[in-house]
C-alpha cells in the first residue's frame, strides 16, 4: 500500500514538473498562435459528406477545397445537402442500407441513438494522435458528444449557439420603458413585460416559452435545476421544484395577458416566435444566436440583444447551449482520412470559413475567430457580445430524440395554450419521459 | 398461369407443359397475334417491373420485418409475433385506429355527396362549365403539402380567415389545431377538399354514360325531377358510386400528409395523439422511435383492415349496384 502511494506521489510530482515547464510554452502561444492546428493527411482518398444547411454546405465546400489544396492533395469529397426536413429520416435509411456518409453533421439530441448503436466512429484516438487538447472547447459543446466508459469524444464541434433576449427598442420607447441591462432579474423582466403589453393594439410584452433550446428550459436552468432530464439521463426533472417555479412564473405572465398563447402565435417553435417578434407584435423574445443573420436582415425596427434575466434566488441566468458536430461513420472505409478532414474543419484555418461567412459562431474558441464572427455583422449596432457572455454560465443538452415532441410541443401547448395547470401537464409529460428513459 | 406443383418429377414436367401451352394460348393463335401480344407485354414491362421492385418487394419485406425487432442500424432479431401482441396492448395504437375510423366516417360520405352534387350541377349546360370543372379538379393536382400549409393558415385560431369570419358572429377563438376534440376536423376538411374533384370526374363520366332515352321514357311516364334522379340516375350511376366508394375508403385509410403538415407547427400528431392516424402512427414509430419491426406490424394490420373492408364492399355490392348488361 505504502509502495503504491509512493509511486503515485512520484508520478504526480513528475506530472507537476512537466506541466510547470510546459505551461509557459502554451502561455507564450496565447495570442495569434493556433488553438487547433490542422495536419496533413496520411493518404488521400474519396469521402462522402452530408450536411443539412445550404449556407453551411457552401462554406464547408470552400473549406474542403482549401483542405485538399493545403493538406490533402488528391483527396475528393462528395458534399451533399439533405434538407433538415428529411435529414434524419434519410440518415436512418442510409444506415439501414449500410451506406452512411463517411462524414456528417450531428445534433446533440440525436447523438445518443447513433452512439448507442455503434454507428459513429470514436474520434478520441485521433484527437490524441493529433495532440488536440479537447478541453479548449467548453464542456457544454462537447460533453453531449462523449460516449462510453472512457468518455471519449466522438465529434468535432462545428459551432456554438446560446440564447439571449432580443427586444424591440421602438416598443420600449413608445411605452416609456427603460431598456434592460445584463444584471436584470425575473422581477424586472415581468414588470417590463406587463408594462409593454397593450391588448388594444394587439401587442404583447414577451414571448419566451417556446420549445426546448430557445424556450422554457433556459428559465428552469436558471433555478439550478437541470432542465427536462437530469444529466445522467435517469429521471425527468420537470416536476422538480425549480422546474415548477420557472414554469409557473412563465404561466403567470401568460395568464396576465403579457404573453400570447401558442394559438395566437400560430406555432410552438422558436421560428414561430421569431416571426411573431419580427411582425412587431411582441416586445421581447428569446432567440438563439443562430437567428442573428435573419434578425439583421429582416427586422424593420430598432432592436437590441440582452442576456437572459437572472433568477432572483440563485442570481444566475443560464442559457441552453448547443453545438452541431462533425462525426464520422463507424463503417467508413477511410477512418484516418475522415478524421483528418474533421480535424481541418474544426481547426483555426477551417473554422475561419464559418466565422467569416455564415453568421454562425464557430466552436473553436480562438478569440480572433470569435472577433471575426462578431465583425461579420458589419455595422449592425447590436450587443452581439451578450451571446458570447451567455456561454460563461450555460447548460448543455440532456434530452434525446424520442422525448422531443412530448417536452417541446405537447407540454408547451398544454400549459401555454390549452390552459392545463402546470402541475398536471408536468405529471403527464414526466410519466411519458420516464417510460422512455426506462426503455433506454 | 398459376400451377400447383405436385411433389414429383413428372408433376414438374406436366406443370411446365401446362404453363407453356397456357403462355402460347395467352399470346394468341397466330404469329401475328403473338407479335402484337409481345409488343404489348414489352410496353407494360417497365411499369410492371418498377411496380414489382419498388412496391412488390418492399411489401414482401414488410412481412418479414414485422416479425423482427429492428432499429435500422443494428442487425434485426427474430421475435415471432411479439410485435403484434405488443400492438394489442398499446393504447396509442388503438387511439390511432379509432382516429382512422373517425376520419373515414367524416370524409367518405361527405366527399361522395359533395362530388355527386357538383357532378350533377356541372353536367347541366351551364355557362363556364369547363372552367368550373377545372376549378373543382384543381385541388386534386395541387400538392397535398402545399395545400395543407395554406389550410393551416386558414384554420389559424387568432388570425385565420375561418375564426376571423366566425368572430363577426360573436364566436370566440376556436383552437382548431390544438384542442384535442377538434383536431380531426381540419384534417378531414382538407382531405375532402382534395378528393371531391377526383370523385366528381368519375361521376361525370358515369352521368354521361346514362342513355338519354331512359330520361325521355321517365318524362313520358310523368316522373318528377326527384323521381328521375331517384329511379334513373341513382341506379344507373351505382357502378360508378361503387368504384368511388371503394377508392374513397382506401384513400381515407391512408390519410397522412394532412396530419403531418397541419400538426407540425403545434404538436406533431395532435395533443395526446388526437390527430394521429394509423399511417402517421406507423411513420412516427419507424422514423422517430426507430422501431421498424413494430412499424411494419402496423402496416400489415392496416393492410388486413383495408383488405377486409374492401372484400365486404365487394360482397355487398350486389344488393345495391345495378349493372345494365346483367339484367337488361
Amino acid at each position: 500500500m505504502r509502495r503504491t502511494n509512493r509511486h503515485v506521489a512520484v508520478a504526480l510530482i513528475t506530472i507537476l514538473l512537466i506541466s510547470a515547464f510546459a505551461l509557459p510554452v502554451f502561455a507564450q502561444g496565447d495570442e495569434g498562435d493556433a488553438t487547433i492546428q490542422a495536419e496533413p493527411c496520411a493518404e488521400p482518398g474519396d469521402l462522402t459528406m452530408w450536411v443539412w444547411d445550404e449556407n453551411w454546405a457552401a462554406i464547408i465546400g470552400d473549406a474542403i477545397d482549401q483542405w485538399t489544396a493545403d493538406y490533402c492533395a488528391g483527396a475528393s469529397v462528395d458534399l451533399q445537402v439533405q434538407p433538415w426536413g428529411q435529414y434524419w429520416d434519410l440518415l436512418k435509411t442510409s444506415a439501414s442500407g449500410g451506406d452512411m456518409p463517411d462524414v456528417f453533421n450531428m445534433s446533440q439530441d440525436r447523438f445518443f441513438f447513433y452512439a448507442d448503436n455503434d454507428a459513429v466512429l470514436d474520434l478520441q484516438p485521433y484527437w490524441d494522435q493529433y495532440g488536440v487538447d479537447t478541453t479548449v472547447w467548453g464542456t457544454g459543446l462537447i460533453d453531449p458528444y462523449r460516449w462510453g466508459e472512457a468518455q471519449d469524444l466522438y465529434a468535432g464541434p462545428v459551432n456554438w449557439d446560446t440564447i439571449a433576449i432580443m427586444y424591440n427598442k421602438d416598443m420600449f420607447d413608445a411605452a416609456g420603458v427603460e431598456y434592460p441591462t445584463a444584471d436584470w432579474t425575473w422581477d424586472d423582466f415581468a414588470e417590463k413585460a406587463t408594462a409593454l403589453t397593450n391588448p388594444e393594439a394587439d401587442q404583447y410584452g414577451a414571448l419566451v416559452y417556446m420549445e426546448y433550446q430557445a424556450g422554457y428550459p433556459n428559465w428552469i436552468a436558471a433555478t439550478g435545476t437541470t432542465p427536462v432530464v437530469n444529466a445522467e439521463r435517469t429521471e425527468c426533472t420537470l416536476d422538480d421544484e425549480g422546474s415548477l417555479e420557472a414554469l409557473n412564473f412563465l404561466r403567470g405572465l401568460l395568464d396576465e395577458g403579457a404573453m400570447p398563447t401558442v394559438s395566437t402565435v400560430g406555432g410552438s417553435s422558436a421560428d414561430d416566435a421569431f416571426s411573431f417578434f419580427a411582425s412587431g407584435k411582441v416586445a421581447m423574445v428569446t432567440a438563439g444566436s443562430w437567428k442573428l443573420p435573419d434578425a439583421v436582415d429582416q427586422l424593420t425596427f430598432n432592436w437590441d440583444v440582452v442576456q437572459l434575466p437572472k433568477n432572483p434566488t440563485t442570481e444566475r441566468s443560464r442559457s441552453i447551449l448547443h453545438a452541431v458536430g462533425y462525426v464520422a461513420s463507424a463503417r467508413t472505409e477511410n477512418p484516418d482520412l475522415a478524421a483528418n478532414l474533421i480535424l481541418y474543419l474544426v481547426s483555426d484555418e477551417g473554422a475561419k470559413f464559418f466565422a467569416e461567412g455564415s453568421g454562425v459562431s464557430p466552436a473553436n474558441p480562438n478569440p480572433d475567430l470569435q472577433q471575426i464572427w462578431v465583425d461579420s455583422f458589419g455595422d449592425a449596432d447590436v450587443n452581439i457580445q451578450a451571446y458570447i457572455d451567455a456561454m460563461q454560465d450555460s447548460q448543455g443538452v440532456t434530452v434525446f430524440d424520442e422525448i422531443w415532441d412530448a417536452m417541446n410541443s405537447e407540454l408547451v401547448v398544454q400549459i401555454f395554450d390549452l390552459g392545463v395547470p402546470v402541475e398536471d401537464a408536468v405529471a403527464d409529460t414526466c410519466a411519458f419521459i420516464d417510460t422512455q428513459l426506462e426503455a433506454q | 398461369m398459376l400451377c400447383v406443383v405436385p411433389p414429383s418429377a413428372t408433376g414438374v414436367e406436366s406443370c411446365y407443359l401446362i404453363m407453356s401451352s397456357a403462355l402460347l394460348r395467352f399470346l394468341g393463335p397466330t404469329p401475328l397475334s403473338r407479335r402484337k401480344a409481345l409488343w404489348g407485354i414489352a410496353l407494360v414491362a417497365p411499369n410492371t417491373l418498377g411496380l414489382f421492385f419498388f412496391f412488390g418487394i418492399p411489401v414482401l419485406m414488410a412481412f418479414s420485418t414485422s416479425l423482427q425487432e429492428w432499429n435500422a442500424i443494428k442487425p434485426a432479431t427474430f421475435i415471432g409475433l411479439d410485435n403484434f401482441t405488443r400492438l394489442a396492448d398499446d393504447p396509442t395504437f388503438w387511439n390511432a385506429l379509432e382516429n382512422t375510423f373517425k376520419l373515414l366516417l367524416m370524409t367518405v360520405p361527405a366527399e361522395i355527396a359533395l362530388a355527386l352534387g357538383v357532378a350533377i350541377l356541372l353536367n347541366q349546360p351551364l355557362a363556364g362549365r369547363s372552367f368550373f370543372r377545372a376549378a373543382y379538379f384543381l385541388p386534386v393536382v395541387t400538392s397535398t403539402v402545399a395545400a395543407s400549409v395554406v389550410w393551416t393558415w386558414i384554420f389559424q385560431p387568432r388570425y385565420g380567415i375561418i375564426n376571423s369570419t366566425l368572430s363577426l358572429f360573436g364566436v370566440g377563438e376556436i383552437k382548431w389545431l390544438t384542442e384535442p376534440s377538434l383536431a380531426l376536423i381540419p384534417v378531414a376538411v382538407v382531405a375532402i377538399w382534395q378528393r371531391v374533384g377526383f370523385d366528381m370526374v368519375l361521376f361525370l363520366a358515369g352521368l354521361q354514360s346514362i342513355p338519354g332515352v331512359l330520361y325521355e321514357a321517365a318524362l313520358i311516364d310523368g316522373a318528377s325531377t326527384w323521381q328521375r334522379f331517384r329511379h334513373v340516375t341513382l341506379p344507373m350511376l351505382s357502378p360508378t358510386t361503387f368504384l368511388v366508394t371503394v377508392l374513397a375508403v382506401v384513400n381515407a385509410f391512408q390519410i397522412f400528409d394532412q396530419v403531418y403538415i397541419m400538426t407540425l407547427r403545434t404538436v406533431p400528431g395532435g395533443v395526446g395523439g388526437s390527430a394521429t392516424t394509423l399511417t402517421y402512427f406507423l411513420y412516427r414509430r419507424a422514423f422517430t422511435n426507430s422501431e421498424f419491426g413494430y412499424a411494419s406490424a402496423v402496416a400489415l394490420v392496416l393492410f388486413v383492415i383495408i383488405l377486409a373492408v374492401t372484400i365486404i364492399q365487394l360482397r355487398t355490392q350486389r344488393y345495391w349496384v345495378y349493372y345494365e348488361s346483367e339484367e337488361g
